[in-house]
């Protein structure tokens, strides 16, 4: 059973379609039809809600101010007026995301997903696992599957800090900013030198992907 | 004629005080002269034999001015119930000039009675008038006391009793009496020439004067009827250095402004025609093919062949084009707009990337473009129009996309530097833009109906609104080669302290 998502869309077309694409994407949605007055326990228990803010009846943002005042679920508004001053009333209001019409179905669901994923987010951690990969930021020992591999200094710290923000790119201006001794070796080139021999000790294991125009990117990879 | 009215009825509301006022004056001056010469007509009189008969008889003395019209017995001396007979030359008819002396402008006065009276204000003649305190106090004071008022029949009594040269005597002190008619001048208006030639005078000159300024001020309102009616094109050119070539230019100024604001206007509604034009165009080509690629859909439907995923792909890119093109539309209105419509606001960059590129990738992934992004770990905050900046942002990715080969790749990389700014470049590796096109693009006020062509390279509304968006941030924006053979678009601007 996936996520149940409140939708609140008085376009029929566009709620059908809508309703559709999150429940292809595996959330279960919730729709009504038109604005409501929204007070404590008549939302139903949903953990995202997708608020038109042009609806009949009442103002989208009247139903988010009256939202904010018991839950803090999150809401993504949507909205065919492109317009800052929406925006930031919106925001301000306690939106957590904006839409602007039209948008692609796929537009839709990944911002969905990005809202959800977020509230995961964890402390630091002192040991990241990638794949096969096991990483101890404070022990600073690397084991790939099961087995240690020897790294000198600068090949570590730049494997921790693709760990620290797994699956996420990291530029190749920060990490040499950051990873490098600045006073003797401060090229990009000397980190490709760099990122080449993290990536032979780490043996067949693909886990520094390289991102184009951007810089590398910690990966669980494919062989495992 | 209104102007004329409110004048005649001005110099009628002058006239009436002026004459009434030069009235006052005509008596005031008229009173003082005729006061002047009875007083020295009777000490004149007294002092040539005058006394001598007053203290022989005083109680018949009494001098009546002799009138050519009146009988001979009224001569001085005699009493009035004397019969003709006792008439005729008499010795003693010879002496002094007799009264009768002229008065002002020459008139003869009216006659004048004299009485005497001792140092107490006793007249020896049953005749005299009785002395009231007025009189008295008067000539005390000043020599001569003046009385005057008016008998019921309307006729001007005037009463001088005037003190004599000499000391003691039943004529130490002579009254003179002159009774003014009631029908003499004196009493009402002076003569009709008196005042009505000097109003003539006046209005006359008033007219004069007036005729020259009402000449004026008609061609003055001829001349702005006609800059009127030609569109203000004409000139308003009275001259002169009086009020009326004042307002004459003042009215010059008013033209000038008037068609002033009138090729403004003109000027705004040919941009406004023209931009119309334009995006009438470039809305109406995308769609156009849309419809043709819907059209064939819907052929090879009916035929029963299977739907090409070419033509599926068309139609999603000139979809999105013309999404990307409104949000074009609407952001171009709002710069055109200025300050008002932009709202300044904190805006965290990671996040616009984060949405630029999900709002693109269902129309990379089809024409295998891939899209990468890198950003930093912590929120990049500016301060900005979030609207503008996204479709500024959007507008550079989705020229990549457009145009960029199969296969190809678009890079957005956001990075914060040590200066308190961040640096934020989009990257492709499709075809570049030659030099010179490069800074063309980059020229000042890059308008005209090139900006609006989608060809070549996506030069059109989209760049001119990032050029405009760049510039309304105070941000700076640089074309480059990219190492990867395409096109590097970057954008550096100041960074602010993260909002609450």
């Amino acid at each position: 059973m996936g996520d149940r998502i409140l939708l609140v869309e008085d376009d029929d077309p566009l709620g059908s379609q809508i309703v559709g694409h999150l429940r292809g994407a595996g959330f279960e949605p919730v729709w009504w039809r038109e604005g409501r007055l929204l007070v404590s326990g008549h939302l139903p228990d949903v953990s995202l809600v997708v608020l038109d803010l042009m609806l009949p009846g009442t103002y989208g943002l009247d139903m988010l101010k009256a939202l904010r005042t018991f839950s803090e679920v999150p809401v993504l508004i949507l909205s065919a007026r492109n317009d800052t001053l929406d925006k930031v009333r919106a925001l301000k209001l306690g939106a957590d995301d904006y839409m602007t019409k039209p948008f692609w179905p796929e537009e839709l669901v990944e911002r969905v997903r990005a809202r959800l994923r977020r509230p995961t987010l964890q402390k630091e951690q002192t040991v990241v696992e990638v794949g096969p990969l096991r990483i101890d930021l404070q022990g600073h020992s690397v084991q790939v599957q099961g087995r240690p591999v020897e790294l000198t200094r600068v090949e570590f710290e730049l494997l921790a800090a693709l760990a620290r923000r797994s699956q996420e790119a990291v530029t190749r201006q920060w990490l040499v900013e950051h990873v490098l001794d600045p006073e003797r070796e401060g090229t990009e080139r000397t980190l490709d030198v760099h990122v080449s021999r993290l990536r032979r000790k780490l043996g067949p294991v693909k886990c520094v992907e390289t991102v184009w125009g951007v810089g590398y990117r910690l990966v669980p990879g494919e062989d495992a | 004629m209104k102007l004329r009215l409110r004048l005649a009825l001005t110099a009628v509301a002058v006239a009436v005080p002026a004459v009434f006022a030069l009235v006052q004056v005509e008596h005031s001056v008229r009173r003082r002269t005729t006061d002047e010469v009875i007083i020295a007509s009777t000490l004149s009189q007294m002092q040539s034999g005058g006394r001598e008969r007053c203290e022989a008889a005083p109680e018949t003395w009494m001098v009546r001015a002799r009138s050519p019209q009146r009988p001979p017995w009224e001569r001085e001396g005699l009493p009035d119930g004397t019969g003709p007979a006792a008439g005729g030359p008499r010795p003693g008819d010879e002496g002094p000039p007799r009264m009768g002396t002229r008065g002002p402008l020459g008139r003869r006065l009216p006659p004048v009675n004299l009485y005497p009276f001792d140092g107490q204000f006793v007249s020896r003649n049953p005749q005299a008038p009785a002395l009231d305190d007025e009189l008295r106090k008067g000539v005390q004071d000043d020599g001569v006391g003046v009385r005057r008022y008016s008998k019921a029949d309307g006729a001007l009594v005037q009463d001088l009793l005037l003190r004599m040269p000499w000391d003691g005597g039943p004529c130490e002190y002579v009254l003179a009496r002159r009774v003014e008619p009631a029908e003499s001048p004196e009493v009402g208006l002076p003569p009709l020439y008196v005042w009505g030639v000097p109003t003539l005078i006046l209005l006359s000159a008033m007219v004069v004067a007036l005729g020259p300024v009402v000449q004026r001020l008609r061609r003055l309102t001829d001349e702005v009827r006609a800059s009127s009616g030609s569109g203000y094109e004409q000139p308003v050119t009275v001259s002169g250095s009086d009020e009326i070539a004042e307002l004459a230019r003042a009215f010059q100024q008013a033209r000038a402004e008037i068609q002033a604001q009138m090729a403004h206007q003109q000027a705004r509604e040919q941009t406004l025609r023209d931009f119309l034009a334009n995006t009438t165009h470039d809305v109406m080509t995308p769609l156009t093919v849309l419809q043709g690629h819907l059209a064939a859909m819907q052929q090879r439907m009916r035929a029963g062949e299977p739907l090409e995923s070419g033509l599926m792909l068309s139609a999603m890119s000139e979809a999105h084009y013309m999404a990307s093109l409104v949000h074009n539309l609407g952001a171009a209105a709002r710069l055109e707009a200025g300050a008002p419509q932009v709202q300044h606001a904190p805006v965290d960059l990671n996040a616009l990337v984060s949405r630029v590129l999900g709002r693109h990738q269902p129309i990379a992934r089809p024409q295998r473009i891939a899209l990468e992004s890198g950003v930093p770990a912590t929120p990049t905050w500016v301060m900005g129009d979030e609207t503008l900046l996204e479709q500024a942002v959007s507008n550079v990715v989705l020229n990549g996309i457009r145009y960029g080969r199969e296969d190809g790749h678009v890079a957005v990389v956001l990075e914060k530097t040590r200066q308190q700014t961040f640096h934020l470049r989009v990257i492709d590796d499709g075809p570049g833009i030659s030099e010179e096109e490069r800074s063309r693009i980059l020229e000042r006020r890059f308008r005209g109906n090139e900006a609006r062509t989608r060809e070549p390279q996506g030069q059109g509304l989209g760049l001119h609104i990032v050029h405009n968006v760049v510039e309304l941030h105070g941000w700076k924006m640089t074309l480059a080669p990219s190492e990867y053979g395409g096109l590097e678009v970057a954008f550096t601007g100041p960074l602010m302290s993260p909002p609450e």
